[in-house]
């Protein structure tokens, strides 16, 4: 096979071992009884081993840059580089939040207009660039929905409803908002709308949904299940994770959701940086426009200012206004694409996913109906049979350059893989990637049990380092 | 034939309409918003909206209050720039992604060598959010309901902290600051440390650029009332001052954009999130831990994940999963190019900056440089003989970004106005300001 890929190798070399010797501060303009005594343990080395150090690092990991990265739920396309080009100029960096407002006009042009085409492509009223990531979205949803129960004398509503495929921030933003968590089974994949009904009362806040839902499937029942909450007072949030697959289609404002977040680093292409920044804006419905955090950005004429005369608002999620330089290339990229732009990428993002599924039912395992949106997930229980899991498939895909899809993620399928393949992959590498499973699904499972060889390490003990944890250099040298 | 009519032939289908079917009709609907342009043309369209920015470098600049302007090596936006890293999702496989684990351990233990704390996460959104989730976290680990809070935070922080606590049962309750050096007044926390306490916040520099000595009063407050400290600091001053570990911190928050990130209107920048030892597993957020491959490599992976949301779902710490990693890469790699000694000199270089400055300061009428009686590192307040608007806007004037004005967010202080510097700052910007500041009271 021609896929066999070689991650580069560096044994050990860490940077932080080689500080120097134990240090005074000489010359410290602070007086004695608050200065620092020992110089914190940092390494004072040459900027080029300092380069090649992060060289090494950079080639022992992987990005969509690499190859196919079909992680389920985390929408991983590739990023194209002019918006790294355009974020990389100083009218992006080398302005300061508390600039007077004629020196940014720029900025509050790009995030009105951002604010304007996202609540668009949304069918919400009003849109806030505030929040820095999803799960801040979810949150700054749930403040929104506390703070406008508590305006109409409604604060006894503590219960917020969700389907068991949700993903994890959403039960985990419900918790932190003090709010009580009400579960409901899913019928067939999708939400029980008898069971839906009966969790459903005067104590219902809002419920929670991504549509396509986790599973790839469109909820059909979308229309019943807003009439439902919305009959008994409560508020409907739409998790965007799951936004890729349904631009230029459907919008979560036509299916009567309330409120809304956008996963600019998913649907919207600004890369994820190994775990973030990302952005997560929040759209609302007309009534709920003035409940948004301050400041959004308004056009009074022609001229575009900071509002903070909200009626309601719940005031900050977050220091200043939002990640403004990721905020600056989802909005290049949208500029980019258009509405046909847009609408194509959903068109090809469905049709990439429903391929690769119907490429690897015969080799996996496929609960629920056919037709998924932009993924599916599979269940990996025919590995059984050969003693193996779905970790030791994912691991194993790794040593032929693909990224592991999503695993064991929605709980209610067995040994899942969630796949989510993305418009920017051609069929050529569907394919291989097929071939691959199917390849690895005849390879000697012992062999595939010890699976990574080609990565940078074998097979990482995840465990171990639970049980005995070193999170610092620190905590290592005091072993 | 296309690939797109290849692959609807393996589905059996003639349009890819076709696989949206399960959309209900009266759902559906377009995007009404422009067709899209050839990149050429986007880039060209966006520039031309950015050209209506002025840059920082077109002004003497001394805005602070939580973001500064420092320089940047070149070989750390090199980095950065490796699409290695940025094209990467989240380290879930650890066997591919040793890079940005390594990278990211490094960073927190870059960050525990200058707090003086044994963990820290990978980053949490920024400032205002690590703390707030500092606050939560005291709520898991502490016992009483009462959190103290100094009256002199910056007013962002203070709005996201009460939205944070919309869900639960802990109070706040503010302190008082020392009218004439901006501590916190220590009479005031002393008395207000009840036996409902949950833990107090100090913050040092504070928002009106103060910073506290006589640090080891809150060891002892906090051992009697057995409450939880939280610290809050800025990272750059700490090669310099005792780490927040020798007041007896429990958690340390603060931001590491000043180590490596630029300015960018406020983000995205790095929540700085550090513990001891003993609250680890009460932590919120991604933290890599060092273990070993099965040939007994060194290696690295995220780990305690059973606090986070993805495995523990409502059970969770705190429902954060994507955070500011790269931004954490960009500070560490700012730290190692810069080196221990060189991050020492930045600090050094911007102590005597803004003392000089403020000597300057205190030297025309009607000034007073600083405001408090109170040591300082970088950043100051200034009482203004005239409206402090004024100073601002008469600054704009001559191209000077005098600073933000502070007595309309805090009712107690006469007029004034907070000024930062930074190794950025040149002797004419220095220039430039005083002779903006002896126009405004001749």
């Amino acid at each position: 096979m021609s896929h066999i890929y070689r991650q580069a190798k560096y044994p050990n070399h860490p940077l932080m071992e080689k500080h120097a010797e134990e240090r005074k501060i000489e010359n410290n303009p602070f007086p004695e009884s608050i200065a620092r005594k020992e110089a914190p343990k940092i390494p004072d080395i040459p900027e080029h081993e300092v380069v090649r150090h992060f060289n090494r690092l950079s080639q022992m990991n992987f990005g969509i840059d690499n190859g196919l990265y079909p992680l389920g739920s985390c929408t991983m396309k590739y990023n194209p580089k002019y918006t790294e080009d355009l974020a990389a100029s100083e009218e992006v960096n080398d302005i300061h939040p508390y600039m007077h407002e004629d020196f940014i006009k720029g900025t509050l042009q790009i995030m009105y207009e951002l604010q304007e085409m996202l609540a668009e492509i949304g069918g919400m009223h009003s849109v806030t660039l505030q929040p820095a990531a999803g799960a801040q979205g979810e949150l700054t949803g749930l403040m929104i929905i506390d703070e406008y129960h508590k305006k109409n004398g409604e604060s006894h509503r503590n219960e917020v409803i969700l389907p068991d495929t949700a993903h994890g921030t959403n039960p985990a933003t419900v918790s932190m908002l003090g709010y009580k968590l009400v579960e409901i089974p899913s019928k067939d994949g999708c939400v029980d709308l008898e069971a839906l009904e009966e969790a459903a009362n005067e104590n219902t806040a809002g419920f929670m949904l991504t549509n396509p839902n986790t599973l790839g499937l469109f909820e059909e029942g979308v229309i019943e299940i807003a009439e439902i909450i919305h009959d008994v007072g409560g508020l409907l949030y739409y998790d965007g994770a799951n936004l890729n697959a349904i631009m230029g289609k459907t919008k979560p404002g036509k299916m009567n959701f309330d409120i809304m977040h956008f996963n600019l680093h998913k649907t919207f292409s600004t890369p994820h940086g190994g775990g973030g920044p990302g952005a997560g804006p929040v759209g609302v419905t007309e009534e709920l426009s003035s409940y948004l955090p301050v400041p959004i950005v308004k056009k009074e004429e022609e001229k575009y200012c900071l509002d903070y005369d909200l009626e309601n608002t719940i005031g900050r999620v977050k220091g200043f206004y939002g990640n403004w330089s990721v905020l600056l290339k989802a909005y290049s990229y949208i500029i980019r694409e258009g509405c046909d732009g847009l609408t194509d990428i959903s068109e090809r993002a469905v049709l990439n996913s429903n391929y690769l599924k119907a490429r690897l039912e015969g080799t996996l395992d496929l609960p629920y109906r056919s037709l998924r949106k932009h993924e599916f997930v599979m269940s990996g229980n025919p590995l059984n049979e050969k003693g193996l899991k779905t970790v030791d498939l994912a691991k194993r895909l790794l040593d032929y350059g693909f990224h592991a899809p999503t695993v064991y993620f929605p709980l209610i399928v067995d040994e899942a893989l969630m796949i989510e393949p993305t418009e920017t992959e051609r069929k050529e590498t569907l394919d291989d990637f097929a071939e691959i499973i199917e390849e690895i699904m005849s390879e000697d499972p012992k062999m595939v049990k010890g699976a990574p060889y080609n990565t940078a390490v074998g097979r990482v003990d995840e465990t171990k380092a639970a049980r005995k944890p070193i999170i610092s250099f620190r905590m290592k040298e005091e072993r | 034939m296309d690939e797109e009519k290849e692959m609807l032939e393996y589905l059996g289908l003639d349009e890819v309409e076709e696989l949206f079917r399960d959309i209900p009709s009266e759902v559906r609907d377009d995007i009404d918003i422009d067709e899209g342009k050839t990149e050429m043309e986007t880039i060209k369209y966006v520039k031309d909206i950015l050209s209506k920015n002025r840059s920082l470098d077109e002004f003497s600049n001394f805005l602070g209050a939580g973001i500064y302007r420092h320089y940047i090596p070149s070989a750390v936006k090199e980095i950065v720039g490796r699409s290695e890293f940025y094209t990467s999702y989240t380290p879930y496989q650890a066997e591919i992604s040793q890079g940005m684990l390594q990278a990211l351990f490094e960073y927190q233990s870059l960050i525990c060598e200058l707090t003086g704390m044994d963990a820290a996460n990978t980053s949490m959104y920024d400032y205002p959010t690590a703390f707030a989730e500092a606050v939560l976290m005291a709520g898991r680990v502490g016992r009483g309901k009462e959190f103290l809070v100094p009256e002199n935070i910056h007013w962002e922080k203070l709005e996201v902290l009460n939205n944070y606590l919309r869900g639960s049962d802990i109070k706040i309750k503010t302190v008082d600051y020392d009218e004439k050096t901006g501590k916190i007044d220590k009479d005031d926390l002393q008395e207000k440390l009840t036996d409902d306490n949950l833990g107090f916040y100090v913050e040092s520099p504070n928002i009106f650029g103060v910073i506290e000595d006589d640090t080891s009063v809150f060891e002892d407050l906090k051992t009697d009332s057995k409450s939880i400290m939280i610290a809050g600091t800025s990272p750059l001053s700490l090669t310099l001052l005792e780490p927040p570990s020798e007041w007896g911190a429990d958690i340390v928050v603060g931001d590491s954009q000043s180590l490596g990130i630029p300015p960018s209107f406020g983000g995205p920048t790095v929540g700085i999130f550090a513990c001891k030892k003993r609250h680890l597993r009460r932590m919120p957020g991604r933290m890599i831990g060092e273990t070993e491959d099965s040939d007994g490599n060194t290696a690295y992976c995220m780990t305690l994940q059973t606090r986070e949301q993805h495995i523990r779902r409502e059970r969770a710490t705190s429902n954060i999963c994507t955070n500011q990693s790269l931004m954490a890469l960009a500070s560490a790699c700012y730290m190692f190019v810069k080196g221990g000694k060189g991050l020492e000199e930045v600090a050094k270089t911007n102590y005597e900056k803004a003392h000089k400055l403020a000597g300057k300061i205190d030297k025309i009428e009607g000034f007073s440089a600083p405001y408090f009686n109170s040591l300082y590192f970088n950043e100051f307040t200034v009482e203004t003989p005239i409206d402090s608007e004024e100073v601002i806007s008469k600054g704009i004037e001559n191209n000077v970004l005098a600073g933000i004005t502070l007595d309309d967010k805090f009712e107690k202080l006469d007029s004034s106005v907070l000024l930062s510097v930074t190794e950025m700052n040149d002797e004419s910007d220095i220039d430039t300001l005083i002779e903006t500041l002896e126009e405004v009271v001749q």
